[in-house]
């Protein structure tokens, strides 16, 4: 069959929308874009064939530095997995410690990403406000880590640094500030006639495409999918965690969903500190050679980590699957789709929060 | 000195337009950048704008330790900027490369290698207020009598 397509429009690498450099061919028909293509590469940096032969505990910093966003989680799940192989356990404070911060980041990501949501539909005043909220979530960070970004918090056997408890007040006391707040900025987000106009019923990803393709995260919760790493959780579960999902399974949803889960991780995160109690924060533990695959759910969905290490501490073999890999995948090939307007590419693509850095590394 | 001149230096001392590329960071340093947009910070204030359009940026900020995709691209990119123009370099990848120059390593950095940088900030990421202080002391120097510098240039080339 001959395809019609009038113009070849490309996107990018360098946009005004986009954090990261990538490509998108759009091929369309008028003014309605018919098929689009993701053009990757940009920021590929060989990070596990770095990890290989070098000892583990390079690997933890390299293991960070694959996203920046979400360095947080990177360290997490290349320190669990560590930790797997050894049988090293964790102190009770130092596992809720990891759980308020790894909460803490998905509150900063999540709201980077609705950001740029905002922002790539023009709407800079919600934009700027969610930018700034993130503000506080990184401040908070900063008071428990010592830095905002790349904190390396999370080690063998436990955290880095105890909380104490004046800083702990002053992140309950940033959780109500962002509740708060982040309640007028969905209101918002919900009533706000042209953002309606922009979000629903674009970039509409069927639960069968989501089936199919094996989609992960928010992007696949907004579609009705149940997939969530936390849900294996013990820890998760007892501080009161619980499967949140939308049926509307477009642009609007998968905004509204990542909102839903800011609030859920503020319940998450004042339910931790509660649960705080004093003790020791790092065990010991010796390293021993073996291989494991370990997932915890990121921001935007589940992060795998399989990791080899022989006798001697150096890493064998490791290999990253990064939820961004499903994410950018279908959004390409289901969700910017038949879309009515070419406006709608770029805000299709980052309703799905694609991560470039995560997805080459 | 013109009194065009004087006009040139006082408007063009509050009107800087920025590019950001990355050329294969981890975005660490990229969202620093776009953290410079939050009212806290609020880099607006010094009229500095993020338009993320290298043609009309008058200072580009280089994230990352040149990919080998860029390596042919950005020299391109940066013909495209119109005079005057700047690089400044945000992170050690630009620099050194930073965790990412290790054997086995697909980037080649520095940066300067490529294109003539004239800044850097150094940091893993580095803080807002630092990326926006090298912005304004780096376009103070560059972009202050710049016509009068070119003309210069230019007669002792001919002589």
């Amino acid at each position: 069959m001959k395809k019609v397509v009038d113009v070849s429009l490309p996107v990018g690498p360098i946009h005004p929308c986009f954090k990261e450099p990538c490509r998108i061919k759009c091929e369309t028909r008028g003014e309605r874009v018919v098929t689009t293509e993701v053009e990757l590469g940009y920021v590929k940096k060989g990070i596990e064939k770095i990890m290989i032969g070098r000892p583990w505990q390079e690997t933890i910093f390299l293991a960070e530095r694959v996203c920046g966003i979400c360095s947080v989680v990177h360290n997490t799940v290349i320190v669990e997995a560590l930790e797997k192989i050894s049988g090293i356990t964790v102190p009770r404070r130092a596992e809720l410690l990891r759980l308020i911060l790894n909460e803490l980041d998905r509150i900063q990501s999540h709201l980077l990403a609705n950001y740029s949501y905002c922002y790539t539909i023009e709407h800079e005043t919600l934009g700027m406000y969610l930018l700034n909220l993130r503000e506080t979530a990184m401040d908070s960070i900063e008071m428990m880590t010592g830095t905002r970004i790349m904190a390396a918090y999370v080690v063998p056997g436990g955290v880095r640094e105890d909380l104490s408890a004046d800083n702990a007040a002053k992140i309950l006391e940033a959780t109500y500030h962002i509740e708060t707040e982040l309640k007028r900025f969905v209101k918002m987000f919900e009533t706000g006639p042209m953002i309606g106009l922009r979000s629903k019923g674009i970039g509409v990803l069927s639960m069968e495409d989501a089936l199919a393709s094996g989609v992960v995260g928010p992007t696949a919760r907004a579609s009705g999918l149940s997939r969530d790493a936390r849900k294996d959780d013990p820890l998760y579960i007892e501080m009161g965690w619980h499967m949140i999902t939308r049926t509307e399974s477009d642009n609007y949803a998968r905004i509204m969903l990542r909102f839903d889960e800011l609030f859920q991780s503020l319940t998450l995160i004042r339910n931790g500190i509660a649960a705080l109690e004093p003790g020791k924060i790092r065990n010991g533990g010796e390293m021993k050679a073996g291989r494991i695959k370990h997932t915890i759910e990121a921001p935007r969905g589940d992060l795998t980590y399989e990791i080899e290490i022989d006798s001697a501490g150096q890493v064998v073999y490791v290999s990253i699957q990064t939820p961004s890999i499903p994410n950018i995948e279908v959004a390409t090939h289901a969700m910017m789709k038949n879309l009515a307007s070419a406006a709608d590419v770029t805000s299709t693509f980052i309703s799905a929060d694609p991560c470039i850095a995560c997805a080459e590394r | 000195m013109s009194i065009l001149q004087q006009l040139k230096n006082a408007v063009r001392q509050r009107s800087i337009h920025v590019c950001y590329v990355n050329t294969g960071s981890c975005n660490g340093c990229d969202i620093e950048i776009l953290a410079c947009l939050a009212p806290k910070y609020d880099i607006e204030q010094y009229g500095i704008y993020v338009h993320n359009n290298p043609r009309e940026a008058d200072v580009i900020l280089i994230t990352g330790g040149m990919s080998p995709q860029w390596i042919d691209k950005l020299p391109d990119l940066w013909d495209r900027v119109p005079e005057p123009k700047a690089v400044v370099t945000i992170g050690n990848c630009p620099i050194s490369g930073c965790v990412f120059n290790r054997p086995g390593t697909l980037i080649d950095p520095p940066v300067s290698k490529y294109i003539p940088v004239t800044a850097a900030v150094p940091g893993c990421p580095p803080r807002p207020s630092e990326i926006i202080s090298a912005i304004l002391g780096a376009a103070d120097i560059l972009f202050k009598d710049y016509e009068v510098h070119q003309k210069e240039k230019e007669g002792s080339v001919k002589k």
